[in-house]
């Protein structure tokens, strides 16, 4: 009588869990999906969001605290100095090693480096992966008037000096780099 | 050619209506009298293949639809309103992809399965009549013809699963052959019940048993009736079958929680391991075919068949007498009916878990086939006492 | 001579090299045993994990796990990089629960260094944990489901975990791998307005949770499935060092956050806000993949006690402490074991005064669980083989790291 029982009961617990089921299921049926419809619309993205880094390029000053904190050194930078002003050549992060931990961001002393909301990057080649994060090369135009504002400054310094016989030769070497410069450029 | 013309001209009102439309032709005599019924057969074959294949795409959408909408997300929304198209690009991908055949696999079988699979279903859909003076074969076993035929397509399906050389193939291959006997066992025995009602083997006359009552109180599964003989006394152990029938031929086809042979998470894809391509949409145009074949042969015997209030209308005694829009809106009510049945198994696959597969045995000897006789047992006995007592 | 006329056979000693222990098994025919790959690519196996079964017809007379598809060499990684550097290769051995790696690996530094931090960077720990254990079980429990055949449960999992993960995109954004605790605190106050996200979070999820209950865990066939199936006793359960669901699931009432309490989880427990669930054999024998998964599922629920605990007592005030931008930290060792979703996740560091660590080792609970796998597999069958791995719920990365 047990086994009879068991066996009903089994019965009709498997069809009554069904119904169960299917009522939850069968409820979202009729209800609005969640979900988007990705490229016409989008989630919000928080203001937080570790996604592609951006650079202030002009407040940057190379300190390279960026690329030392860095786990798996993605990130290159490469720049002259000319005095206090920055002539750059280049800061690649490579995308494919970065694991967006935002370690980057927070030793910066300028507070340049950060990470945007930006999280799509396609690309047709491995090394497009190697992202140039400058938004210039070579010097910005504010950077050029004030090595040639500092440059005048200077020759005019070396130039009052070198009224006394004893600074002849730094006279003559402070224009040589002013035209070396321009000619990089 | 004496031999195939006189089992051609056998298969009646087709080659007849290609014959009256010939005769309006200018010079009739030029057309051999053999390629007629040929004619004849591979129109009738065209529009069973437009119909599998449909049911086919209108299936796969369903389907995603319904599993998208119930796990709150949309389905395929790109090609058309809704999605609509997607079967059709999916149709063009599964045909433009690479039809591979793996090393070491046996290629005559595996060429094979999927056509055995798909012309078994397609002989089955021959039986199902369309509309009530329109259908391909009027089989006066038609229920039992059904039966036989789809169960041929376990033999492709072995056939593919041995064919595949893969293990995950092979595994599938045997179960689904362990599957689908034990469950033709309950499917035939439950489907007794509907018959005994019915009185009937053929699909045609069963609908015709359920006419009258507004197109719905004269179906078969009320326990009380009321057709066109006025009330009537129903079977009550009819329900119980349409259940009964409803697990068995979850089993039949294949669908969760009975996808044993497919088993995506044991098995890989089990028999459809290998298979890709056109190929592979064949076992599924078989799935989707099946699917729609059972819902509508359990229609025929326990939802009323062909009657609905929409056919109601337009029948023989009903308001507007028409025998054109009584058919069509036989085909669209045999339609409707198919594809809601496909719902309810869809329905069912996306909310439970699937059994282990000796619990689908346990499930099949234990379970299915002992209920399903202790209905046809008490179905009997009922008729039995109805005809005692009225006669 | 009778056993064979019985239709008993022993298998022969070379048939079962993979099996452990003697086990005999009747069989009405004998076939060809079988070896077979479940992995790297299987859907079942939750990741690059290989399986070699062996079995006869659909019984599997063996199994035997293959490790290391995904090594990355992350403990000598750590002890390539500075402290704070390995934070991030933290989140990516368990990487459903970076919350929780973060936790244990700041915590050992933190042992060694010495220092407390400030009580709310504690509670936002402690809120940031429970959110990644409901999110690590939702997703144990969904894809448990999914091997069992029910897809629904999955994504409805799926969707509760999207709205906790983009409760952590709020807060450190990333949705997988935070990095958000850092040594000596968190390195972000919550965003205004988070803490009563969480709030509404845990509200609707207590609702959802009813759901994911009666759809799956009730379900008669699920039951059928898991009950009665890869049961670890008690003793085994012991013996090969489970920790987590899995040993709670054995009957064994062991959990690090009570029994050796570390951050807020003493003062938490005495406010009664959580208690451990412990499986009972409801359905089945005590320690079947059931009580495993009726475990893990029971868990979210006491997660979202814990998390509301927080929510009502957290106050304002600092959030990390006054930590250098390079971390020396002083010569000496520590071990810091902490509740993982899947067990206790140990961190054993090892300094000497140096800006890099001399040995960082991590005790990965999915790697200890897993031993089981290959005891309880043999004598099963092949639909419950697939449900055993589901119940132990291993994270490759983690196993593997």
């Amino acid at each position: 009588m047990v086994t009879v029982s068991r066996y009903f009961n089994n019965v009709w617990k498997s069809f009554w869990t069904t119904m169960v089921g299917m009522r939850i299921t069968g409820r979202y049926l009729l209800q609005k999906p969640i979900t988007v419809q990705y490229p016409d619309e989008r989630m919000p993205i928080p203001n937080r969001y570790r996604g592609i880094h951006y650079l202030e390029q002009e407040k940057c000053i190379d300190c390279l605290a960026c690329a030392r904190a860095c786990p798996i050194d993605c990130i290159e930078m490469d720049a002259v100095r000319h005095g206090k002003e920055l002539e750059w050549i280049s800061f690649t992060l490579d995308y494919q090693k970065c694991m967006f931990c935002e370690l980057c961001v927070y030793p910066c002393p300028k507070d340049c480096i950060h990470m945007g909301t930006e999280y799509a990057f396609v690309t047709y080649d491995r090394s497009e992966f190697k992202h140039d994060l400058l938004s210039y090369k070579g010097m910005s135009r504010d950077a050029k008037i004030r090595m040639v504002d500092a440059d005048k400054k200077k020759a005019e310094k070396e130039a009052a000096k070198a009224a006394k016989p004893a600074h002849e030769e730094a006279a003559e070497s402070a224009p040589e780099e002013g035209a070396e410069d321009a000619g990089a450029e | 050619m004496g031999f195939l013309q006189e089992k051609v001209a056998e298969l009646g009102s087709g080659t007849n209506l290609i014959r009256e439309l010939l005769a309006g032709a200018p010079r009739p005599e030029l057309v051999p009298d053999w390629a007629i019924p040929l004619t004849a057969v591979f129109i009738g074959v065209g529009i069973l293949l437009a119909i599998v294949s449909l049911c086919a795409m209108f299936g796969t959408w369903l389907e995603r639809k319904v599993s998208g909408h119930i796990q709150c997300r949309y389905g395929p929304m790109r090609a058309g309103w809704h999605g609509w198209l997607q079967p059709l690009a999916d149709g063009v991908k599964l045909l433009l992809k690479e039809d591979l055949i793996p090393l070491g696999a046996d290629r005559v079988l595996f060429v094979i399965a999927p056509a055995l699979v798909l012309s078994s279903i397609l002989g089955a859909m021959a039986v199902m009549p369309l509309a009530p003076d329109f259908f391909f074969a009027d089989a006066p076993m038609g229920v039992f013809l059904i039966l036989a035929l789809t169960s041929t397509t376990t033999i492709g399906v072995i056939m593919a699963g041995w064919a595949s050389n893969s293990k995950w193939s092979l595994y599938g291959a045997m179960r689904e052959a362990a599957q689908v006997v034990a469950y033709e066992i309950p499917l035939g025995v439950s489907l007794l019940v509907p018959l005994m009602v019915a009185g009937t083997f053929n699909l045609s006359e069963a609908s015709a048993g359920q006419a009258g009552g507004f197109g719905i109180f004269g179906w078969y599964i009320w326990p009380v009736g009321f057709g066109t003989e006025g009330f009537s006394l129903g079977n009550p152990f009819m329900i119980p079958a349409l259940v009964l029938v409803f697990v068995a031929v979850l089993a039949e086809t294949k669908r969760a929680p009975f996808d044993l042979p497919e088993t995506e998470s044991e098995l890989v894809a089990g028999f459809l391991t290998e298979y890709s391509g056109i190929r592979w949409s064949f076992f599924f145009m078989e799935e989707y075919a099946a699917m729609f074949l059972y819902c509508v042969v359990a229609s025929f015997f326990f939802l009323g068949g062909f009657n609905s209030p929409l056919t109601w209308v337009f029948e023989d005694g009903g308001l507007l007498p028409n025998v054109f829009l009584f058919n069509v809106m036989a085909f669209v009510t045999i339609v409707v009916k198919g594809f809601l049945g496909m719902f309810v198994m869809m329905w069912v696959r996306w909310t439970l878990p699937r059994l282990r597969i000796d619990q689908v045995m346990t499930m099949g000897y234990k379970y299915l086939t002992p209920l399903s006789l202790l209905c046809v047992l008490g179905a009997g006995l009922w008729e039995w006492g109805k005809w005692m007592i009225v006669g | 001579m009778d056993r064979e006329l019985q239709g008993t056979i022993t298998l022969p000693e070379e048939g079962r090299t993979l099996a452990s222990g003697e086990q005999e098994f009747v069989l009405d025919v004998r076939t060809q045993d079988m070896e077979l790959n479940m992995g790297p690519q299987h859907p079942a196996t939750h990741g690059v994990m290989r399986i070699l079964v062996r079995t006869d017809g659909e019984l599997v007379t063996g199994a035997q796990p293959h490790l290391g598809y995904l090594h990355r060499c992350a403990e000598k990684i750590g002890e390539n990089v500075e402290w704070l550097q390995y934070l991030p290769y933290t989140d990516r051995y368990d990487y459903l629960a970076a919350m929780n790696n973060n936790i244990g690996y700041s915590m050992a530094v933190e042992a060694v260094m010495g220092i407390e931090i400030p009580r709310r960077a504690e509670m936002l720990r402690v809120i940031c944990a429970e959110l990644n254990r409901i999110g690590s079980h939702l997703i144990a429990f969904g894809t448990y489901g999914l091997d069992l055949g029910a897809i629904t449960p999955f994504l409805y999992a799926f969707r509760e975990r999207e709205w906790m993960m983009s409760l952590f995109e709020k807060i450190c954004g990333a949705r997988l791998t935070y990095s958000y605790i850092r040594i000596g605190g968190v390195f972000n106050d919550a965003p205004p307005g988070w803490l009563g996200e969480v709030s509404r979070f845990c509200d609707t999820f207590e609702v959802k949770w009813r759901e994911y209950y009666d759809l799956l865990i009730e379900n008669q066939i699920f039951v059928g499935r898991t009950a009665d199936v890869g049961v670890i006793p008690r003793d085994m359960a012991l013996d090969f060092g489970l920790t987590g669901p899995m040993l709670r699931g054995s009957g064994v009432d062991f959990d690090l956050r009570r029994d050796m309490p570390y951050s807020l989880y003493e003062e938490i427990h005495d406010a009664g806000a959580f208690k451990i669930p412990v499986g009972t054999g409801e359905k089945g024998t005590l320690g079947d993949c059931w009580d495993r998964v009726w475990v893990r599922v029971v868990e979210m629920m006491e997660s979202v006690g814990i998390v509301r605990w927080c929510l009502e007592n957290i106050e304002p005030g600092p959030v990390i402490g006054d930590i250098p931008k390079t971390l020396r930290v002083p010569a000496g060792e520590a071990y810091v074991g902490i509740e993982n979703p899947r067990g206790e996740l140990g961190h054993y560091v090892v300094s000497d005064g140096d800006k890099v660590a001399t040995r960082c080792r991590v005790r990965g609970p999915s790697f200890c669980n897993l031993a089981v796998v290959e005891e309880i597999l043999s004598g099963t069958l092949l639909g419950d083989s697939v449900a055993i791995i589901g119940s132990t719920d291993v994270v490759i990365g983690e196993t593997d790291r």
